[in-house]
């Protein structure tokens, strides 16, 4: 059975970039270009193994996404990475300590994403 | 997928994912000498391995993948 | 293109567009908290974005910008002009750089210079203190809570590890690997970071052992909570520390690695008891070791062993014997211990300079005996120095690997292919620092190989090399041959292929590849297409009656007239509904022309060392994409001269008892069919008086005029051709033509502009236009035979006139209508054609009679037909030249309809 990802971020290209590799290597991705987008698409039934979510978004950013999505029954357990830079340490921090996974640092090579998504996603 | 119960046995199947872990838990608490079934598991999440070693059902069948064997021998073989 | 290079640059043209705004508003509020976000966001994911693809000069620029702005925001600079002017002008490189990205598909390599410029302008405002220049942030999962190793690894448990596992870590530690004790204590909230510890612990590599232990005695199974983590992981490892720290990076401050020395591995364990005696085999060994006999001892061990039963304690020392003795890397105090131990029948105490020689006795040097070594200095250190951490194939491999760039680089041909070769070294260069973790020394490799590329040389690269990788005798040591064979690492082509590949991959994913599809860039190609589509659509509707009227004349069957023109009229709704569907997708807000005005304002008051407030209104106005395009550049001379000749320096209008700062409005609305474009400033007006005198001198108006003339008529006169109030020509407004190209631009799309003035207090053009200009409705008239569209914008009514009732004035005709005197041309006279107008059997003639401005005007036609709709085409090819025809239509039957251009041939 395949696995969702669901890639939140407000730029399109970072989305196609990540979209192309992930589909690519078998998985279903779901998208959406800001948190509240995220949310109200993870309210109404769509349900990722997945979560990759940029910090700095329009509406709502991925911080508050995580906040929000850990409160929500279906997504206590499911992981979360967010889209950092470099230079983002303490995003990366504070996305952990609001329920994010782990983190992925831009720009995201193709083999690292694969890797990194088998490394949390079992069966992937 | 995940995991089956029927009578006194669990058996797994594939990944036991972490929302397993409740069910397998609430399972484990209504039975006295219960059984697993891992010959089929490739992995089981974190919850569900704490859950079967504080439950120390018996394992009637260790899985294929010999690492994943390994492991779980040295969680679940009665010291 | 790529389709991901498509998405990239049409996205960075709206970033870019969308920083520029943002700067703007900053401008006149500098404070604003949001703006400032908004702004580090644009510029942050833009570069993200860069990131994706090879454009290292604006990747270097957007990073600097980004933290500049990054240090604004968090008030660590301060925002000023000076810093906008840095930025803007750093993203209109960057714009540069995607306009060539489009047309290229790649940048060439002239821009290294540029982009080290605008990076050093952009990291000047930023506090030195914090100036990452030269070194980015350290790879935060370094800095804090680094697991070190405080255990001892006297205290690990490892005896209980079985005895083939220790012998087998021990051979491959004898083998160059080093051995890590890992404890893995998962937060017991981790489940609800989405994490499974256990399949992380799994994932560990080149695990040797593993085992998993409840932290805590399990309380009743009633009580138990499946979700609070209890359990810990250990694992005895042949991976390197980067590995380990790489694997277990998210959760690093729950992960203790311990290096094993290992000896510490050699305990013998077993039954204690029992087993042939062993003082004769003791005191020959020791005779054998003072004798250096190794053989012999080997000899003894191996029958000794024999003797021995396998579960006995004695038969496990002597096999970590034989085995010591057989890999042969050990001191003889370890083999004296060894022996000892025989004796007294205790596990050999390894002392810790034995524990801490062990390893460095191996033929390489492994890695982590320095383990507690500060590895905080990370970065700091040159790149050469880190190379402990690498293992002995690793090392050597990363010395050919420069070794090779360096060859390359020395090479002293300079062929065309010179920059790839450059990006090419640079790539594989910037491999190494990556495999030795001295992230540090990117920033500094980027720099050199600019200015490789710029200079078409590889010596700055080579100097590079010679600071980083000091070609000492270490480094050197790696077989130099292996930088010959072709399979060694990157350099030159394979250093490319993988990006090729991507972009195949990508471009079999162009079908599904736009994400959430709320709204569509479409070509305008295709719109165009449509809109083309849709006309002929009107035309073969048109058809229809003419069908149904033949069905009916020629052929007499009235029914199958009547039920063509039935369909005809569910035909023309839908089409009708249509046309009006595609145009709104061709309508476009008018901000699409104002947002170039915040930055064109700004710049050039700052030129005119002038204070211009700009206050942008109804940008959400919408009108035709045509109009919206012809309307930028009359705006752009209209806001010029405002800037020029209306507003004045800031001394002057002090001086006049106004507000330093002018104001500039901008503001569209929309009256039923027209947008209208208002453009007010508070400047010194138009002084009637003056422009008089101007026309005058000029010639435009006569001495009558000049006396008679009313003020307004005067401000007028700027849009009369050749008009220009400026004594000295600027380099900005008066460039020798003046308002009359607006009043011809906007007349051009059937706009019509005007002026109004209050010397001292302003001046306020108002522009108005139709919303669409795709359809036009025209009066079909008959002259000499022929038919001719009149737009009917212009017509203000059809009149027949007894031939008796034409005056001639002077040489020209005129009638009076409705108490007026209309002048009259003809049609004929007026297109070249020789014919008389014809009369009517009653002898009137038709007239038309159209408006052009404010006055009125009859057109001597032979006949009035039909108004009709028609998509108009401007004239193409030769026939754009011919200024009498606004363009041309294809009507119902065939045949073409020319519409006239009443402004010009009257």
């Amino acid at each position: 059975m395949s696995k969702t990802v669901m890639i939140v971020d407000d730029s399109a290209t970072m989305v196609l970039s990540l979209k192309s590799t992930l589909e690519m290597s078998g998985l279903k991705v779901e998208t959406a270009s800001d948190g509240l987008q995220a949310l109200s698409k993870l309210k109404s039934g769509t349900k990722p193994d997945l979560i990759i979510t940029d910090i700095n978004m329009p509406n709502m950013g991925g911080l508050e996404l995580i906040k929000n999505v850990r409160t929500l029954a279906g997504f206590r357990f499911t992981p979360i990475l967010t889209l950092t830079t470099e230079s983002q340490a303490e995003k990366r921090d504070e996305g952990k300590r609001l329920g994010a996974t782990g983190w992925l640092v831009k720009p995201v090579a193709g083999p690292d994403l694969v890797k990194v998504i088998k490394q949390v996603l079992p069966g992937a | 997928m995940g995991i089956e119960f029927k009578k006194n046995l669990v058996v797994f199947h594939d990944v036991a994912s972490v929302e397993d872990a409740e069910v397998l838990l609430e399972w484990l608490q209504g039975k006295t000498g219960a059984k697993a079934d891992l010959s089929a598991c490739t992995h089981l999440h974190c919850a569900n391995l704490q859950v079967l070693m504080a439950a120390k059902p018996s394992i009637q069948a260790w899985p294929a993948d010999a690492p994943l064997r390994a492991w779980l021998e040295s969680a679940l073989v009665a010291v | 293109m790529n389709p991901l290079l498509e998405q990239f640059l049409s996205e960075a043209r709206d970033f870019l567009q969308g920083i520029g705004e943002t700067l703007m508003q900053l401008e006149n509020a500098p404070d604003d908290a949001d703006l400032m976000n908004e702004l580090f966001r644009l510029v942050h994911t833009l570069k993200g974005n860069s990131g994706l693809f090879d454009v290292p000069e604006m990747t270097r620029v957007l990073h600097a910008g980004e933290d500049l702005m990054d240090a604004v925001r968090n008030r660590r600079a301060v925002y000023s002009r000076s810093l906008a002017d840095a930025l803007l002008e750093a993203m209109d490189f960057v714009g540069m750089l995607c306009d060539e990205l489009e047309a290229d598909g790649r940048l060439s390599a002239a821009h290294g210079g540029s982009s080290a410029r605008l990076v050093e302008a952009l990291r000047k405002p930023i506090p030195a203190d914090d100036n990452r220049v030269a070194a980015p942030e350290p790879e935060p999962e370094l800095a804090p809570a680094r697991p070190t190793s405080t255990l001892d690894s006297a205290d690990l448990p490892l005896d209980g590890i079985p005895e083939a596992v220790r012998m087998q870590a021990y051979r491959r530690s004898c083998g160059g690997e080093c051995l890590f004790w890992l404890d893995y204590r998962p937060d017991e909230q981790s489940f609800y970071q989405g994490e499974d510890p256990f399949f992380l612990a799994r994932q560990t590599p080149e695990l040797l052992w593993c085992g998993i232990q409840a932290r805590e005695p399990w309380p009743p199974l009633a009580e138990l909570d499946a979700y609070c983590c209890m359990l810990s992981f250990q694992g005895l490892t042949a991976a390197s520390r980067a590995d380990l720290e790489e694997q277990y990076r998210y959760v690093i401050d729950q992960v203790r690695l311990t290096a094993i020395p290992r000896l510490a591995l050699v305990i013998p364990g077993g039954d204690p008891n029992g087993g042939p005696v062993y003082e004769d085999f003791v005191a020959d060994a020791r005779a054998l070791l003072r004798a250096g006999d190794l053989a012999g001892l080997v000899r003894n061990v191996s029958s000794m062993l024999e003797l021995s039963g396998p579960d006995l304690w004695i038969a496990s020392a002597l096999r970590w014997l034989q085995l010591v003795l057989e890999i042969g890397q050990e001191e003889g105090a370890v083999l004296d211990a060894l022996v000892d131990c025989l004796e007294s029948l205790a596990p050999p105490r390894w002392e810790a300079s034995e524990l801490a020689a062990a390893p460095s006795a191996a033929s390489e040097p492994t890695s982590d005996r320095q383990d507690d070594a500060p590895r905080a200095e990370h970065g700091r250190e040159a790149p050469g120095g880190e190379r402990d951490a690498l293992s002995p194939l690793e090392a050597d491999t990363l010395t050919a690997v420069v070794a090779a760039q360096r060859e390359v680089l020395a090479l002293s041909d300079a062929p065309a292919w010179l920059p790839g070769r450059i990006k090419a070294a640079a790539e594989a260069l910037a491999g190494c620092l990556r495999a030795v973790d001295a992230m540090a020394s990117l920033q500094s490799l980027e720099v050199a190989t600019a200015s490789a590329l710029e200079a078409r040389s590889g010596a700055p690269l080579l100097a590079w090399i010679e600071a980083c990788f000091p070609a000492d005798a270490s480094i050197e040591r790696g077989p130099v041959g292996l930088a010959a064979e072709p399979e060694s690492p990157p350099p030159r082509a394979g250093a490319q292929r993988p990006v090729g590949e991507d972009e195949i991959k990508f471009g079999r994913r162009a079908e599904d590849a736009i994400a959430a599809p709320k709204s569509l860039k479409v070509d305008q190609v295709k719109i165009d297409r449509l809109m083309d589509l849709i006309g002929e659509m009107v035309v073969a509707k048109n058809a229809l009656p003419y069908l149904a009227g033949r069905a009916e004349a020629v052929f007499g069957v009235r029914e199958l007239s009547r039920d063509i023109k039935g369909h005809y009229g569910v035909i023309n709704r839908i089409v009708e509904e249509m046309q009006g569907a595609i145009m709104q997708v061709r309508m476009m807000p008018v901000s699409f022309v104002f947002q170039r005005f915040p930055r064109l304002v700004r710049d050039i008051s700052r030129k005119l060392g002038k204070e211009v407030e700009l206050i942008l209104e109804g940008g959400d106005t919408e009108a035709d994409k045509t109009i919206i395009e012809a309307l930028g550049d009359p705006l752009v001379h209209i806001v010029r001269n405002s800037l020029d000749h209306g507003i004045e320096s800031p001394g002057q209008r002090r001086a006049a008892g106004k507000a330093a700062t002018g104001t500039l409005r901008l503001r569209a609305t929309q009256e039923s069919d027209r947008v209208v474009i208002e453009i007010a400033d508070d400047g010194k007006g138009i002084d009637p008086d003056v422009i008089k005198r101007k026309a005058y001198a000029k010639g435009l108006i006569d001495e009558t005029v000049l006396e008679q003339i009313s003020d307004q008529e005067a401000v007028n006169l700027v849009f009369a051709a050749g008009f220009s109030t400026t004594e000295v020509i600027s380099d900005l407004s008066g460039r020798g033509v003046g308002m009359d190209v607006v009043r011809t631009a906007v007349e051009k799309v059937n706009g019509s502009v005007a002026l109004t003035s209050r010397k001292g207090q302003g001046s306020q053009v108002r522009l108005s236009l139709p919303l669409s200009m795709a359809v036009t409705n025209v009066m079909i008239v008959v002259s000499d035979g022929q038919r001719f569209g009149v737009p009917m914008d212009r017509v203000v009514e059809t009149v027949r006139v007894p031939r008796a009732a034409i005056r001639v004035i002077k040489h020209s005709q005129a009638a009076v209508l409705r108490g007026r005197i209309v002048p009259l041309k003809s049609l004929n006279e007026l297109l070249g054609l020789a014919a008389q107008p014809k009369s009517n059997d009653d002898d009137e003639l038709a007239v038309l009679v159209v408006r052009l401005g404010d006055e009125s005007l009859g057109l001597l036609v032979d006949d009035f037909s039909e108004t009709l709709d028609i998509i108009l085409k401007p004239m193409a090819g030769v026939l754009a030249g011919l200024p009498a025809y606004a363009g041309s239509a294809l009507m119902g039957d065939g045949s073409v309809l020319v519409v006239l251009n009443l402004k010009e041939i009257l």
